[in-house]
């Protein structure tokens, strides 16, 4: 059902990790953590993010429900499933040694 | 979240949509707010909010189909807009919904029959290791599938390492009595089989025990008996007190042990079985010490890792030194090429998955015929169908160029008319699981005679089902496939740009025409061929007259039914006189005793001699039967004198002969007076002729008298034959009720008419005639409609071509002409492509018929003419508007 060549790029990652730290949390405040905790270095493509964010669930890694704000306004919020930690993981393992593979060609070239 | 919500969404998408538009508001108002935070005006944040969001439609589609599934909610639409399409024109889609359904349900009403009786193996652990054996003389075309006891066990010995081989007899109603039942007699079917043959089958109990190799040692030793589920829960509800219940048959005494698995509907296709009883304990003990008597199958299963071929050779050996001492027994006189045919018989080991079956030996071919006929019957209301649609197509020619320049796929449009075609055929599916559940009941019906009923297990499983998924898909591509191929194929440009003059292709619906035409000649011709031979039949001089006739048996309540108390002189007066009082009883008009009425499958075979003629083994057909039998049955006495009562003790006996007899042993003489014996073990009995009758018909409408012989009846215990002035049944009571209060130790037994025994001797011919009947009419319905529809749908489409014509001059008649040219060309090559399907076809037919030939002119004369006819009809109304074309308003019309 997951289809892993269908997330793109490393947005889950991001997505699993941050909900993982501050759960549950609705579409607009990942894409405003993201940007904050990089420094707005990486902006969340937000197209994209919410077809993710669906495809994601679908996968089962990560559940919504509807919640209220404060300020009284439904919002979809989103938090990570125990399947959803253990892709992480995986997820943060993958991400290590694809860094460290282009760091080494870096230096070595 | 799993398959099932995204099931669930694709069903009902509308909770899906309103969530996604929510969340994403919520975003953009967010993002907006910020902005404003941030200083910006409410106009530029939402402007900026935007376009960070990027093409807020795509994004809210992308997550869309990330949560359900894409393929299943367009399929769904496709669905919708179908079945509107479809109900807009629902004359039409009824018509063509019938037309498949009762085409569709034809076909699977008949794969139900062919599977219940030909294809589906036994309910049996793996039945494709089951055999049966048969023999085969040379002078014999036909395998013979009998065998007798003594060769039975010489077979199972010899060959025990190779097979395990079981014997069952034939299979009769027997009247039964159960212990506590106030003595009331149930017809039961008792089978009598060797202890070994239902765990040779891989049967198991449901209850107690089965019969096993312990019933098979000493002749009358084993009174037990097994119940059939199917009995056991009819007769006692499956109460398992029924373990130990007595029950009589004929005078023996039985104890039921044991009851056969539910799954276990019997070893014989078409027939039900009761009670399962060791083959020891048969009723005629004599049987199975017997070589001549030759009465039994035999079926067996190979052991693990041997086949039927390395099974034969030991078989082959026991049988040829089996034929050799019985050869033996030849007259010294017998014709060396007949002994040397004898000898040379071979025995084979034949597989048997779906065991032996009589009624299948009878109703094979015609069921594989009435098959091919249902299948050509669906072929034709396809081809009825895709015309339907190719018209529907053409109509919508515009609406697809459309689609197809604002950019809808070709594979979606030949997706949405596919699925139009789907529906179709899946309501047709339905409608006609629903008719074969009714019809191909009543068709077993059918194939049941008086005292055979016949049982087919009909029950719905995955055979039927898969049957009708792939009727319901081969019809779908058949009728839907090409017109949406070519609707969807349309170039938009050109069908656009020509500015709603619809194209003239309506040249593909020619091909389909001629192939309605020559299948639907193919199923008359067949059909024709069937009705006449059935005709035929029922023509047939039989020699006697069978209506008005009831065949009432007269039993002996003597324990030993042998008993010469049924033989001696005074049986034989006693029995003149009940025939006497019988003849006397309101609403009889004669009646006669005989050993067994006509059709009824017995009669006894004689060897005679005659002096100065060689031996000829070939045996006469001898009737028992009193004075009054001529009489009574509607024999013609052609020369001499009939019985008279002092006949019984005359000596030399004396007795009538039939013309065939005449003809035979008397060719160009006086057959009166003259002598022969019978010849028996012990001494030969003379005969003397008296009187010659017409020739009767015994066994068969079809095969022509025997030689036969009418000897004086000379036992009391026998049948009744009553001619009635009226209904026959309502003398049935008051002759009931003389045998019983005649004495003697007589009791009335079962009642048939005799034309109800001739009746089921065409059971098939009328079976095959009906349906066949049945299927030609809905043939010639199908190409009528067909035709009509598309001769009416070409004329309103050469509307405007007949308008110029006409303006130009032409004149009604040639326009009708021009109608006409087109239904007798299309005609002309259906028929010719039709005449060379059924020549095809006639062949397996051919041995099925009754003095109707194939290729006579009749049988072709006759669909001929109804096409034509059926098809003259369907042009009435098409020609009749083009004549009526006004040339100025069909212009106008551009």
């Amino acid at each position: 059902m997951a289809r892993q060549d269908a997330l793109q790029g490393s947005l889950p990652l991001l997505v699993l990790k941050i909900l993982a730290r501050r759960g549950p949390l609705h579409g607009y405040a990942i894409a405003v953590q993201i940007e904050g905790m990089s420094d707005d270095i990486l902006r969340v493509e937000e197209g994209s993010l919410y077809p993710a964010l669906h495809r994601m669930e679908e996968a089962g890694w990560i559940k919504a429900k509807w919640a209220t704000t404060e300020s009284k306004r439904r919002v979809r919020a989103y938090d990570v499933t125990a399947a959803g930690r253990k892709q992480l993981e995986g997820e943060i393992v993958r991400w290590r040694s694809i860094t460290a593979a282009v760091d080494a060609v870096l230096e070595q070239a | 979240m799993s398959w099932f919500s995204r099931l669930t969404n694709a069903i009902r998408p509308d909770r899906l949509d309103r969530d996604l538009e929510a969340e994403l508001r919520f975003h953009l108002e967010a993002r907006a707010e910020e902005a404003v935070r941030r200083g910006a005006g409410p106009q530029d944040a939402a402007r900026e909010a935007r376009l960070r969001l990027g093409n807020a439609l795509h994004t809210r589609e992308t997550s869309r189909d990330a949560r359900l599934m894409p393929w299943l909610e367009s399929l769904l639409k496709d669905v919708r807009f179908g079945l509107r399409m479809l109900r807009k024109d629902s004359t039409v889609t009824a018509a063509a919904l019938a037309s498949l359904a009762l085409a569709m349900g034809a076909a699977l009403a008949a794969f139900a029959l062919v599977d219940a009786l030909l294809l589906r193996p036994l309910p049996v652990d793996q039945p494709e290791r089951l055999v049966q054996l048969t023999t085969l003389d040379k002078r014999d075309p036909h395998e013979n599938h009998t065998f007798s006891y003594p060769l039975f066990e010489r077979c199972r010995q010899a060959a025990r390492g190779q097979l395990d081989l079981f014997a069952i007899s034939n299979q009769y109603p027997e009247p039964v009595v159960f212990g506590n039942s106030g003595g009331r007699e149930e017809k039961l079917r008792v089978l009598y089989a060797s202890g070994n043959t239902l765990p040779a089958l891989g049967t198991r109990p449901a209850l107690g025990r089965l019969l096993n190799a312990d019933d098979d040692l000493h002749p009358g030793a084993h009174p037990v008996a097994v119940a059939s589920y199917d009995f056991w829960m009819r007769r006692f509800g499956g109460d398992p007190a029924v373990l130990g219940r007595w029950l009589r048959i004929g005078t023996r005494q039985f104890r039921i042990v044991g009851v056969t698995e539910k799954r276990f509907t019997g070893i014989e296709p078409g027939k039900r079985t009761d009670l399962w009883v060791p083959m020891m304990m048969w009723s005629v003990p004599e049987d199975l010490s017997s070589p001549d008597s030759t009465m039994f199958a035999v079926l067996g299963r190979l052991k693990p890792r041997v086949t039927a071929e390395e099974a034969r050779p030991v078989l082959q050996v026991v049988y040829a030194n089996f034929l050799r001492e019985r050869s033996a027994e030849f007259r010294a006189d017998e014709s060396r090429a007949v002994v040397d045919s004898f000898l040379h018989g071979s025995l084979r080991v034949v597989p048997a998955p779906n065991g032996p079956s009589r009624l299948r030996e009878t109703f094979a071919r015609p069921l594989w015929i009435l098959a091919a006929v249902a299948g050509l019957l669906l072929l034709l209301a396809c081809s009825n169908l895709a015309n339907l649609f190719t018209a529907r197509a053409l109509a919508r020619e515009r609406e697809m160029a459309l689609r197809i320049s604002i950019g809808a796929g070709r594979a979606r449009l030949l997706r949405q008319l596919l699925v139009e075609g789907a529906l179709l055929a899946v309501a047709a599916s339905v409608l006609a699981a629903v008719f074969a559940a009714v019809a191909a009941p009543t068709l077993v019906g059918l194939l049941s005679t008086t005292d055979t009923p016949a049982y087919l297990d009909l029950h719905t499983d995955w055979r039927m089902t898969t049957f009708l998924l792939s009727a319901c898909t081969a019809a779908t591509l058949l009728f839907a496939l090409l017109p949406a191929l070519r609707a969807s194929g349309v170039s938009p440009s050109d069908a656009l740009k020509s500015g709603g003059r619809q194209s003239a292709r309506t040249g593909t619906l020619r091909p389909m025409l001629v192939a309605q035409i020559a299948f639907s000649f193919v199923v008359l011709f067949v059909g024709g061929l069937l009705l006449m031979s059935f005709r035929q039949l029922t023509q047939v001089d039989l020699g006697f007259i069978p209506k008005g006739v009831v065949l009432v048996r007269v039993e002996a309540t003597d324990p030993n039914p042998f008993s010469s108390s049924y033989f001696v002189p005074a049986a034989r007066v006693a029995a003149l006189q009940l025939v006497d009082r019988i003849r006397e009883l309101p609403g009889v008009r004669s009646a006669a005793l005989c050993e067994f009425g006509f059709f009824s499958g017995g009669w006894m075979t004689d060897s005679i001699r005659i002096d100065g003629r060689a031996p000829d083994d070939d045996g006469v057909a001898a009737l028992p039967a009193s004075p009054g039998f001529l009489d009574a049955m509607g024999v013609r006495l052609l020369e001499g004198r009939s019985f008279a009562p002092a006949d019984i003790a005359s000596v030399p006996s004396v007795v009538l002969v039939n013309q065939a007899f005449a003809r035979r042993y008397y060719p160009g003489q006086d057959p009166l007076g003259k002598h022969f014996t019978f010849a028996v073990r012990d001494g030969d009995l003379a005969q003397e002729v008296v009187g010659v009758v017409k020739d009767v018909r015994l066994q068969s409408v079809r095969d022509p008298a025997p030689p036969t012989i009418f000897v004086p009846l000379r036992r009391l215990d026998s049948t009744l034959a009553v001619r009635a002035d009226g209904d026959p049944w309502s003398v049935v009571p008051l002759v009931r009720q003389q045998i019983r209060g005649f004495g003697h130790s007589l009791r009335d037994g079962d009642v048939a008419l005799q034309s109800a025994l001739v009746d089921d001797d065409m059971v098939r011919e009328r079976l095959l005639a009906l349906l066949a009947g049945f299927f030609a009419l809905a043939a010639l319905a199908l190409v009528g409609v067909g035709l009509y529809g598309v001769l009416s749908h070409s004329v309103v489409r050469r509307t405007k071509e007949i308008g110029i014509r006409m303006a130009l001059g032409a004149k009604q008649s040639s326009v009708v002409k021009l109608i006409l040219r087109e239904i007798a060309v299309v005609s002309s090559v259906g028929l010719a492509i039709g005449l060379v399907l059924g020549r095809l076809l006639a062949r397996p037919v051919e041995s099925l018929l009754y003095e109707v030939k194939p290729g006579d002119l009749g049988s072709l004369a006759l669909p001929l003419a109804l096409l034509l006819f059926a098809a003259a009809l369907a042009a009435v109304r098409p020609a009749w508007r083009a004549a009526r074309v006004e040339p100025a308003i069909a212009l106008r019309n551009e």
